[in-house]
């Protein structure tokens, strides 16, 4: 069905903006409500359930190499009620990247483009997205790789340039009520971690395969340190009023301003923004038809990609009425639904997986 | 075929690259360049506006005399029970586009900072296209004035109230840094405050201006009193915000004083508790420079150098004394923000406190430890006036 090839590299690209990028501008804040001043802890403690993802990801694919993920699902539960859990995995990746568009859509009309109709953020989005879903798997990887840079410099540039403005005081006291706080803010970024499972779809189409462990680890690492980061130039450009803000790191980069004319950077916010969503989405995208296609035992799955992209759509536009509802389900809803459905799951199938495998060992029967 | 239906898509794209809903033309804009908010009577406030007027800029070389004062700007206002409401009034009276983006002046009456300001605030920081660096101010009268006050120098008011901003004389706070001392532990506040000032020209003519003096202080959002120039000098010692100031001080039993330029100057707070006794320790340290001496002293002699350095030290812990004695004692308003330095080191014994702040503030003791290090005396050895000593040629 897939017959392109991507390197262990070129996935870890696909999957640290697939995280990060929604992750930057809004977990600051929403990390900040519950931990205050030690809101840099919190990543460091949900990155705990990235490597848990990843380690258990290819570890399953290395006790059934070649199979994906839904076979490996229905070989362990059995076959109705493994598909009845595929459909599940999908439905919430489809639900889920109706609202990252939504997510997207709505930053695009709150801050730039005031009078433009949602709708035609997201659709326009979604429509690029699918030309690059179109192309299979390697287009997406080449163009992960070709916007990596255009992604990572831009942020890099962005904590560069605001440096002078940090006012480092605000960090302290460090855990001043103590570790219950850091733990409760640690819940929303876990649920960007918990995305990471999107690395069993890719895990079949490895050329090296032996490498996908290493680089896995190296995105989880990665993301913590670029969410870490994030958060602290949130804090210490915004100190206490960090909590009031919805794009914290948007609000922070209105403030660079270098001999009165190198200012008014949002839009460089905005083009990180773009190109991390558009990753992000495209990534998701793929995994939900090449997902269908595996469920149901296609041989292609491109024919899927205009109808779920019209779904994507829908869930986008219709599944939120506002963008306070949008907040409300990524700082409440979201982290648990994403933790729930990819890494407990995962761990779940995991569990039986390797007690049956052993318990086949051990009667000494050949797979 | 399929190249001709190629072709057309993408020419049908070429229609969607102009933009769509949100293409804005810069002659469909009214430029904002400050705002100013007044209160009226009925609680309903009167927001004004200083728009640009880019014709005016435009011709301003040609005309000559045009350039400068309200021929550049256009000061509008529109009465409205709240800034969203007086924004919409004022919208229906142009006929372009609002935009904030060059909006770095805002300007609150007394009267309305005695009110409180956060309701006003609120609108500025949702609003997505205006600007957090923005400069606030407080005026002793109506903020309207302010803006339609002429310019010698700068193209218009906002511009040179910026300028002198930045200038580091007196305070400067920007609507960030304004919410950002609202929203924290200090629970006060302290922005910097207008008076028009007059100025004769020539007999019968006179010149008018804005001038910053001092600051207004906020307990919560609300303005309770206001510190004199010297004072605000203290505070700025104190939140390490001194800059481009001159210090001045006569050591004793010397006839004249020497003045000091701060080169580098760097304050720094220690709270300490001991035995239920809350202390700050206030270390000060200034590097400068002689700008002028009017003693007969030699500073090649250290002891009289360090006479002098005594004496300077002791003039800027006066200096930051005073604004306390005002600040901390009077209206026990936390503008140095000293909640922030014991929450920091003490956050459990500030947790005791934290619901009667303003009373606890008054108890705070404040050691001061200003030093003074003279680098350079400037291009003189010997002062102009020396006269005994020195060998007469």
């Amino acid at each position: 069905m897939e017959k392109g090839k991507i390197s262990s590299l070129q996935m870890a690209m696909i999957l640290y903006p697939a995280v990060v990028a929604t992750a930057i501008l809004l977990v600051p804040s929403l990390t900040a409500q519950y931990a205050k001043q030690d809101l840099w802890i919190s990543p460091m403690l949900a990155s705990i359930v990235g490597f848990v993802t990843i380690f258990i990801a290819v570890r399953l694919h290395q006790l059934y190499p070649g199979k994906n993920i839904f076979q490996i699902i229905e070989e362990t539960i059995g076959r109705l009620p493994g598909k009845l859990a595929g459909l599940l995995i999908l439905f919430f990746y489809i639900e889920i990247t109706g609202e990252m568009t939504r997510g997207y859509g709505s930053f695009i009309v709150n801050t730039f483009l005031k009078q433009t109709p949602l709708v035609v953020t997201i659709a326009s989005m979604v429509f690029l997205c699918a030309f690059a879903v179109y192309g299979g798997i390697e287009v997406l990887a080449r163009a992960a790789q070709f916007f990596f840079p255009l992604f990572f410099i831009p942020f890099l540039f962005l904590v560069l340039l605001l440096s002078p403005y940090f006012q480092v005081h605000y960090i302290e006291p460090v855990l001043a009520d103590g570790w219950v706080p850091v733990i409760k803010g640690a819940v929303v970024p876990s649920g960007w971690f918990a995305e990471l499972f999107l690395i069993v779809f890719f895990l079949p189409y490895l050329t090296d395969k032996g490498k996908a462990m290493k680089y896995g680890i190296l995105t989880v690492a990665g993301i913590g340190i670029t969410l870490v980061t994030a958060n602290l130039t949130a804090l210490f450009v915004l100190g206490p009023t960090l909590p009031t803000k919805v794009y914290a790191l948007m609000n922070a980069s209105h403030y660079i301003s270098y001999a009165d004319f190198f200012e008014n950077l949002e839009s460089v916010t905005m083009a990180i923004w773009i190109i991390g969503a558009f990753v992000k989405i495209s990534a998701f995208y793929y995994v939900i038809v090449l997902g269908i296609a595996q469920w149901l035992n296609l041989s292609d799955y491109r024919p899927l990609i205009w109808p779920i992209g019209i779904l994507i759509v829908e869930f986008g536009y219709w599944s939120l009425p506002s963008s306070i509802e949008l907040a409300r389900f990524e700082s409440r809803i979201f982290p648990f639904y994403s933790l729930l459905m990819q890494t407990t799951l995962l761990i779940i199938i995991f569990v039986i997986a390797s007690v049956r495998k052993k318990g086949r060992k051990k009667l000494g029967l050949s797979e | 075929m399929k190249k001709l239906l190629l072709l057309l898509s993408f020419s049908g794209a070429l229609f969607l690259l102009g933009g769509c809903w949100d293409r804005t033309e810069i002659n469909d804009l009214a430029i904002a360049t400050s705002a100013a908010i007044d209160q009226k009577e009925n609680d309903q406030i009167e927001l004004s506006l200083e728009i640009f007027l880019p014709k005016a800029f435009g011709g301003g070389s040609a005309q000559g005399g045009q350039a400068g004062g309200q021929g550049i700007t256009l000061v509008i206002s529109q009465t409205g029970s709240n800034m969203a409401d007086a924004l919409s009034k004022l919208q229906g009276v142009l006929p372009r586009e609002i935009f904030w983006g060059h909006c770095k002046t805002f300007v609150f009456s007394e009267a309305v900072a005695k009110k409180g300001i956060i309701d006003h605030l609120d609108f500025l920081l949702r609003q997505p296209d205006i600007r957090e660096r923005a400069y606030i101010f407080v005026s002793e009268k109506k903020a309207r004035r302010i803006l339609e006050q002429k310019t010698n120098l700068e193209p218009y008011t906002g511009q040179a109230l910026l300028e002198q901003t930045d200038f580091g004389i007196g305070m400067r706070v920007t609507m960030q840094e304004l919410d950002e001392m609202l929203v924290s532990r200090m629970q006060s506040a302290a922005l910097p405050y207008l008076k028009i000032k007059t100025q004769k020209k020539s007999e019968e003519e006179k010149f008018r201006f804005a001038d910053i003096s001092g600051v207004a202080v906020f307990r919560k959002d609300k303005m309770i009193g206001r510190l004199s120039e010297e004072r605000t000098r203290g505070l700025l010692w104190l939140r390490d915000e001194i800059k481009g100031y001159t210090v001045s001080a006569s050591p004793p039993g010397v006839n004249g004083v020497v003045s000091v330029n701060p080169v580098s100057v760097y304050s720094k707070m220690t709270p300490s508790i001991v035995d239920g006794k809350w202390r700050i320790l206030l270390t000060i340290k200034t590097d400068g420079v002689i700008v002028q001496n009017s003693t007969p002293l030699d500073f090649f002699n250290p002891t009289s150098l360090a006479s002098v350095e005594a004496a300077l030290q002791d003039s800027i812990e006066t200096r930051v004394r005073e604004s306390l004695e005002k600040t901390q004692h009077q209206m026990k308003a936390d503008v140095a923000n000293f909640a922030a330095e014991f929450y920091r080191e003490y956050p459990e014994e500030w947790k005791q406190v934290e619901n009667h702040w303003p009373e606890k503030l008054s108890e705070v003791e404040v050691e001061v430890d200003a030093r003074m290090i003279i680098r350079s005396q400037g291009n003189l050895i010997l002062p102009a006036n020396e006269k005994e000593g020195g060998e007469q040629w």
